[in-house]
């Protein structure tokens, strides 16, 4: 068990190494971006400042070398617009806030999606399954743009019961968080009752059945625990969906968080600070797909035991 | 009285097309410490029946009429909670496919163990000491190391074994078997069988076995039902039904179909019968073996009514238009004249 | 970006149906013929397919002949017929500059969908390729290959979106459908691959080895037709996430530069508008809710039809 978590955690090392050398050449390849040797249109002390940090005139091993050793120090190097800020400056002031609306509209989606689905699947084909449906297919097929820009125009603008933007007060929390978490939201409850119809219908349930156990613990003994560990498969591309959800959200309800500031960072050519954002963003994603790998094997007496 | 008795028992699907007639009158009854043997290819019925008394049938499928009546009781209008009291405990079953009969994420004995505790007053203690009892009782070795694995590290005739060791942990009254043995290399299936008929015998139950094998219920059976679409062509004790087939079907399901050349009979043998059940959306108003039987001609009755069940002699019933014993003679008077 | 959550199990499900219980003894040939006809016979019977086939088609007429009948110039600006409320002249009104709503919506389509189209079919080449050597070599190759995609799906989707567009330094069309392509290729080529190993061990493919075919006469003769069906599916699948992908883009003023605007542009158009004029936004948005909804039943009925195996058992 515990050589398959050790494993599982090193392999993560060089997918995290392959994923910085690609954002890396990336940015090389950007026309006007420092990285390239041809162009460096920035100006002379930034330029200075970027060579000491990166040592721009090193062949490309040694830069690479020196940005992964870098990051594993957690130093993302300067920003190249904001004259006396670093990356890492920028990502300690913005990044919080957007971890806290993930955090939020991922919980308030599990909390809302996981029984919504697990009830439609209960009630199969019945009303109540019906129009769970009905509002998990609208809830992923309008965009979340429009989704947002509805709530704002009822409840902030016409019904004032929220600010329309901004991120200081717990009202102004209510709108971005619930915008942000109903794609997730439809998610879960496809998801959850997908793998509850497919489990109510094993073998195995049928003979829980015929020992004449209580429906009740059928279902919480038997089922919830089979459908809900697949769920928990989920969250790779949830997360991977609370990301680019963010941008946009970020952006509609100027929330100074991380995703509103990578799209002006793309905007205003800061490299450096786009480069850091990327690699931070990516490291998470990675990271998160291992943790839920790991839970699932620990989860899984199959792959548990399989692996052991 | 029996301990199970079926009358005119019909269970309907409904589907798309229309409503199947699964279980078109089905009549049986076993009696304490008896082995009922169904026998039938996939899709006549057999397995139906089974979930019809249990309650077990999926939510397309209801029983539109007919009594299942239980040591008197009568099953057919019970709510489920009602019959969660009866399964498991008074009537228990067992299916065809141990690979996936047992849930992968909890221990066998926890699965054994949870019958237990629903049925039977006992701490979870006794419970686990009476589930390693059993697990000795179906013959699985190191019972007490093997209490807490999980099913995936046992093999399938380990887990039908496991899955017989549930069925009769609150000493149930009937076991029903559904195809108990056909997921199995052949070489395990006679283990399972005679398993089933020490078990029987010691704990005083009565079992229906459930199989399309004639081997199956030859050894294991003391009557013997045939199902064909639907419905009961032929019931009556194995012995007779063995000694003296009455049905072409069940014949032919022996394979021992003499070679006969006389007029209006067709010529040669009938291992394999060609040809499929009919569909039963919409059943033929007739004999529905007729368009396989050797011995059905255009003209003959059974091509338009259905036959009845008849009794042709003592403890036998048979639903035929072309029993074996009016054929013989038949062909005695052709012969003589 | 998966926007439908059953999508990697519908997927695995799609190859699962397509390879298991395949009873089939004969060549590839045979199959594919009255698979087509049972395929096309199931999806006619099913009602939310079939609505979603006609709403479907209903749009892609709609982008292609309304600009090509319309009597307005998408572009004209005349700011006496700004803001004009819906009519039988102009069935979503006029925008900001006085422009037709309904002839703009319909262009945009043709670029959303347009982009889609490409970005999809771009996707589906180099995942299948790229699965389906993978998959078919093997080994160590397999093994590489795979490691690769590994540390592609860390890297986050808009992110590598946005950079390939820098990279490009200009956003057109095409540099729309190649940064979409890249950001989204890895699902589609590890589920391919997963469907050619598990065909792979078919019986089939086992006796046309026997009988001594050519590695390359197995992989096109064989394999490859074989996964025609599931990438049909995938098409539809795959659609709404490119779609969708490139409206948030141009919602972030990423995307195309005007005049040319993709759903996506006339959302962010309409955005800024929202209090005052909201049809602005409303009439993009239910656009793309439209498609994505149309493509996403029809993939679901082309799954179902696909399946070789009866659903009824009693």
């Amino acid at each position: 068990m515990l050589k398959f978590v050790v494993r599982r955690v090193l392999w993560t090392i060089p997918i995290i190494l392959l994923v910085i050398f690609m954002t890396f050449w990336m940015m090389r390849a950007i026309k006007g971006s420092p990285f390239r040797k041809s162009e460096r249109a920035v100006p002379p002390a930034v330029l200075a400042n970027l060579n000491r940090k990166f040592g721009l005139n090193k062949p490309w091993y040694v830069q690479y070398k020196r940005y992964v050793v870098d990051v594993a120090k957690a130093d993302l190097g300067p920003s190249l617009v904001l004259r006396n800020q670093s990356v890492n400056d920028i990502v300690k002031e913005h990044f919080p806030v957007s971890a806290e609306l993930g955090g939020l509209a991922m919980l308030l989606s599990m909390l809302v999606g996981i029984p919504l689905g697990i009830i439609s699947a209960l009630r199969v084909n019945t009303i109540t399954d019906y129009t769970a449906q009905f509002f998990s297919n609208l809830g992923f097929a309008i965009p979340s743009f429009f989704t947002a820009t509805l709530l704002i125009y009822f409840f902030a603008a016409k019904w004032r019961f929220f600010p329309t933007n901004g991120w200081d007060t717990a009202g102004s929390k209510v709108l971005p968080v619930i915008a942000l978490s109903l794609f997730p939201l439809t998610y879960f409850v496809r998801l959850v009752r997908g793998q509850m119809l497919e489990t109510l219908q094993q073998d195995y349930v049928r003979t829980a059945k015929a020992k004449g156990l209580r429906w009740r613990r059928i279902v919480v003994v038997h089922v919830l625990r089979n459908s809900l560990i697949p769920a928990l498969t989920a969250a790779g591309p949830i997360l991977g969906g609370l990301v680019t959800g963010s941008f946009i959200i970020e952006n509609i309800f100027a929330i100074p968080g991380i995703g509103r500031y990578y799209v002006t960072s793309v905007q205003g050519r800061d490299y450096s600070t786009v480069m850091g954002i990327t690699v931070l963003l990516s490291v998470l994603i990675i990271v998160a797909n291992m943790f839920v790998d790991i839970m699932y094997g620990i989860l899984d007496p199959r792959t548990r035991e399989a692996r052991s | 009285m029996a301990l199970l008795e079926v009358d005119d028992l019909r269970t309907y699907f409904k589907t798309r097309a229309g409503e199947v007639h699964a279980v078109d009158g089905v009549s049986f009854a076993v009696d304490r410490g008896k082995t009922l043997g169904i026998v039938g290819e996939s899709g006549c019925g057999k397995s139906v029946t089974a979930l019809s008394i249990m309650g077990l049938l999926p939510p397309s499928g209801r029983t539109v009429s007919g009594s299942i009546r239980f040591e008197g009781r009568e099953l057919t209008g019970m709510s489920q909670h009602e019959l969660e009291d009866i399964r498991g405990r008074q009537i228990a079953m067992i299916f065809q496919d141990p690979m996936t009969s047992l849930n992968p994420t909890l221990t066998i004995g926890m699965q054994i163990v949870e019958t237990m505790q629903r049925h039977l007053d006992l701490s979870r203690d006794d419970a686990r000491k009476r589930a390693i009892e059993l697990l000795d009782e179906v013959r699985i070795p190191s019972a007490r190391q093997r209490l807490d694995d999980y099913p995936h590290r046992y093999s399938g005739g380990m887990r039908q074994r496991v899955m017989i060791a549930i069925a009769l942990s609150c000493n149930p009254k009937l076991l029903i078997a559904d195809e108990p043995t056909t997921a199995l290399d052949v070489t395990v299936q006679a283990g399972i069988l005679d398993l089933l008929d020490e078990l029987r015998e010691q704990h005083e139950m009565s079992m229906i076995i459930i199989t399309h094998d004639m081997g199956v219920v030859a050894e294991a059976a003391d009557d013997i039902a045939v199902m064909y679409a639907g419905q009961i062509v032929e019931q009556t004790s194995a012995e007779e039904l063995f000694d003296h087939p009455e049905h072409p079907y069940t014949e032919a399901l022996l394979g021992a179909l003499p070679q006969l050349e006389a007029e209006g009979v067709r010529e040669g043998r009938l291992t394999a019968i060609p040809g499929r059940p009919p569909d039963l959306l919409d059943p033929p108003p007739a004999c529905r073996f007729a368009p396989r039987c050797p011995y059905a001609s255009l003209g003959d009755s059974c091509t338009k009514e259905p036959p009845e069940l008849r009794e042709i002699r003592r403890g036998h019933l048979v639903r035929t238009a072309h029993p074996a014993g009016e054929r013989a003679a038949r062909e005695v008077e052709v012969a003589a004249r | 970006m998966a926007i439908n959550p059953e999508e990697v199990e519908f997927r695995q499900d799609v190859v699962d149906r397509e390879t298991g219980g395949d009873t089939y003894a004969a060549g590839a040939a045979i199959r594919q013929a009255s698979l087509w006809r049972d395929a096309a016979r199931r999806f006619t019977h099913n009602k939310a397919a079939v609505v979603s086939m006609v709403g479907f088609v209903l749009l892609l007429l709609y982008v292609v002949i309304v600009p090509l009948a319309t009597p307005y110039d998408p572009n004209n600006v005349d700011f006496s017929l700004a803001y004009q409320a819906p009519s039988v002249h102009h069935p979503f009104g006029t925008d900001e500059f006085g422009r037709d709503l309904f002839v703009r919506t319909a262009l945009g389509g043709r670029i959303s969908i347009g982009i889609g189209f490409a970005a999809t079919i771009a996707i589906m080449v180099v995942g299948i390729l790229y699965g389906a050597i993978s998959g078919f070599v093997g080994g160590w190759l397999d093994n590489a290959l795979m490691r690769f995609l590994d540390a592609l799906y860390g890297l986050p989707y808009l992110p590598f979106a946005i950079i390939t567009l820098a990279i490009f330094g200009v956003v057109n069309f095409w540099t729309m459908v190649i940064a979409l392509t890249v950001a989204s290729w890895f699902t589609t080529a590890r589920v391919m691959r997963g469907q050619i190993i598990t065909l792979k061990e078919n019986d089939y493919v086992r006796a046309a080895y026997a009988i001594g075919a050519r590695w390359y006469r197995i992989l096109f003769r064989h394999l490859l037709p074989n996964t025609l069906g599931v990438a049909i599916v995938f098409v539809f699948l795959e659609l709404p996430n490119v779609v969708l992908g490139e409206a948030f883009l141009s919602f972030l003023g990423l995307g195309i530069n005007p005049p040319n605007a993709s759903w996506g542009s006339l959302a962010q158009d309409g955005y800024t508008q929202y209090l005052s004029h909201p049809i602005l936004i409303v009439i993009p948005s239910i656009a793309i809710a439209w498609l994505i909804l149309t493509a996403f039943f029809i993939a679901d009925g082309l799954r179902d039809a696909l399946d070789p195996r009866t659903q009824e058992h009693y």
